[in-house]
């Protein structure tokens, strides 16, 4: 793998990617490797790491770091989180990482599925609502159990939900990636893809 | 940080409460609506009233880890929901350990007043106030709890049935929670009281797989793999059935398992249900109030192995 130029790193980027302060102390990491052990991630793709993920974060190194396949590895099972003796929130990390990501034009194609599941959970007030033919199959399930056919939420829910949604500048967030065009990923080294065998 | 993570069970649920708010699970009521009869039965031998209440949305802690929703928003969320269970002076039960993990952390980070205030501002206008009172509990706290009351009911001993156990992650992450994370053994103490065997398999602690939509991004690449070695453990140890305490969990391992039939990589024919089914089912709840038929790998052989009528109205 062909190693970034020093003047390609970008200055105090974890303050850019931890905008809200929820990961803890990055500079606190001791690089021991208990995350990457305990990793389900890592543990199927070896290129996951997320102890250099954070040092990636300290380096600045932007643009690796974005638009590397292996941020869209994570699990969010937070084993990491537990496992770290620094108290390194690193699932809120990863969150803020892809936040960053999707601003910059990388993993639309996986951004978009979840995009549409938020669109969907808004005019429901619930997230993965099925299309029509697995409505049928929700409502048919529920009814042989005595039960009512659809879940019960109520209309004020579902509004008041649209509108936190629209106040919050969620929606915001969603329509702006709507359009955006993939940026190609030009680094030279591999995408990380694991096979079963 | 790492402060202690675990406490007792007196000390987290002094008494059994006379009625819960139970929080509705997105996936749990769609894929999986027996687990709501299956609590319900429970807590109703129980003396528990169970309220579930229409103007509660998602927890939106799932759309937020896929980074499609802003923090600013499912706290808003978090806080509203929140606020209902107040306003009925009662404390929030989930039966997903999403849902718990979602509401426990987003109410930990409103107690910092500024972010309190932003959220109540958004949730003000439409009349509701988050004071941070009503303390968040995962269903299994109570079936732990009233383990040895469910054994003394108990209609259907489990007769040694095979089971292996799920804990899943977000719950026995957080602060406060009644079992270790390395090496949790409550759901174990449960099925032996059932008369159960429990089985110990190597991948235990190990991660679903279905974790921030990585099902519809990155299934051949991580979640099938992922699963392979968590199913096969679970097999070479001749498990007859998987609990789980989260629906989302429920959902990967079993739905996928005849796609890992189907890749060749060995046949899994293990059902899985939630931990509250199975008790539900122990103590004499009828197997179609329960839901199986919402299972991609069916029950019957169980069912029989118990002696339960499949088709049983009771």
């Amino acid at each position: 793998m062909a190693r970034e130029k020093w003047k390609y790193l970008v200055k105090d980027f974890d303050k850019m990617v931890d905008t809200y302060g929820l990961a803890g102390n990055l500079r606190q990491c001791l690089a021991c490797g208990k995350c990457v052990g305990d990793c389900p991630a890592a543990s199927v793709s070896p290129s996951y790491n997320s102890r250099q993920i954070i040092q990636d974060v300290l380096d600045g190194n932007q643009k690796r770091l974005l638009a590397s396949e292996e941020i869209w590895h994570c699990l969010w099972c937070a084993s990491c989180y537990r496992a770290c003796p620094s108290g390194i929130y690193f699932p809120m990390l990863m969150m803020q990482i892809r936040f960053r990501a999707v601003e910059a034009g990388f993993g639309l194609k996986y951004f978009q599925t979840y995009q549409k599941l938020a669109l969907k959970a808004m005019t429901e007030g619930m997230t993965f609502v099925p299309r029509e033919k697995g409505r049928a199959k929700v409502e048919k399930l529920r009814s042989e159990m005595g039960l009512s056919p659809w879940p019960e939420v109520s209309d004020k829910a579902k509004s008041e939900y649209n509108a936190l949604f629209e106040m919050t500048g969620s929606k915001a967030w969603v329509d702006s990636v709507a359009n955006k065009p993939e940026v190609p990923v030009d680094l030279n080294y591999s995408k990380g893809r694991i096979n079963l065998e | 940080m790492n402060k202690k993570r675990v406490m007792s069970l007196e000390e987290k649920l002094p008494s059994v409460p006379e009625a819960i708010y139970l929080f509705r699970s997105c996936t749990g009521t769609l894929q999986y609506p027996g687990v709501e009869n299956a609590i319900r039965h429970i807590c109703g031998l129980m003396g528990i009233e169970v309220i579930m209440d229409p103007d509660q949305t998602c927890c939106s802690g799932y759309l937020l880890t896929c980074s499609a929703y802003l923090p600013e928003f499912s706290l808003a969320v978090t806080a509203r929901n929140h606020a209902l269970a107040e306003k009925r002076n009662l404390d929030i039960y989930t039966f997903c350990n999403g849902c718990y993990a979602y509401n426990c952390e987003f109410a930990h980070l409103l107690e910092d007043q500024k972010t309190r205030d932003t959220a109540n501002q958004l949730i003000g206008r439409f009349g509701y106030n988050y004071q941070g009172r009503a303390k968040v509990y995962h269903v299994q706290e109570l079936y732990y709890r009233l383990k040895d009351r469910i054994a003394e009911k108990m209609v259907y001993p489990l007769k040694g049935l095979r089971v292996a156990a799920h804990y899943g992650c977000h719950y026995l992450l957080q602060e406060g929670v009644i079992d270790d994370f390395d090496l949790p053994t409550f759901h174990e103490e449960i099925l032996q009281a059932l008369g159960a065997t429990p089985v110990y398999y190597t991948e235990r602690r190990a991660c679903c797989g279905y974790g921030v939509g990585k099902v519809f991004t990155h299934k051949e690449e991580v979640v099938l793999p992922h699963l392979l070695n968590k199913l096969s453990s679970i097999r070479d140890e001749g498990a007859q059935l998987i609990t789980t305490v989260c629906p989302g969990c429920n959902v990967a391992m079993d739905r996928e398992q005849p796609h890992l039939s189907q890749m060749g990589r060995g046949e899994f024919q293990i059902p899985v249900i939630d931990l509250g089914q199975l008790i539900a089912l122990s103590l004499g709840a009828s197997p179609v109030k329960l839901g199986f038929n919402a299972n991609t790998i069916k029950l019957d052989g169980i069912l029989e192995y118990l002696g339960i009528d499949k088709g049983a109205q009771v």
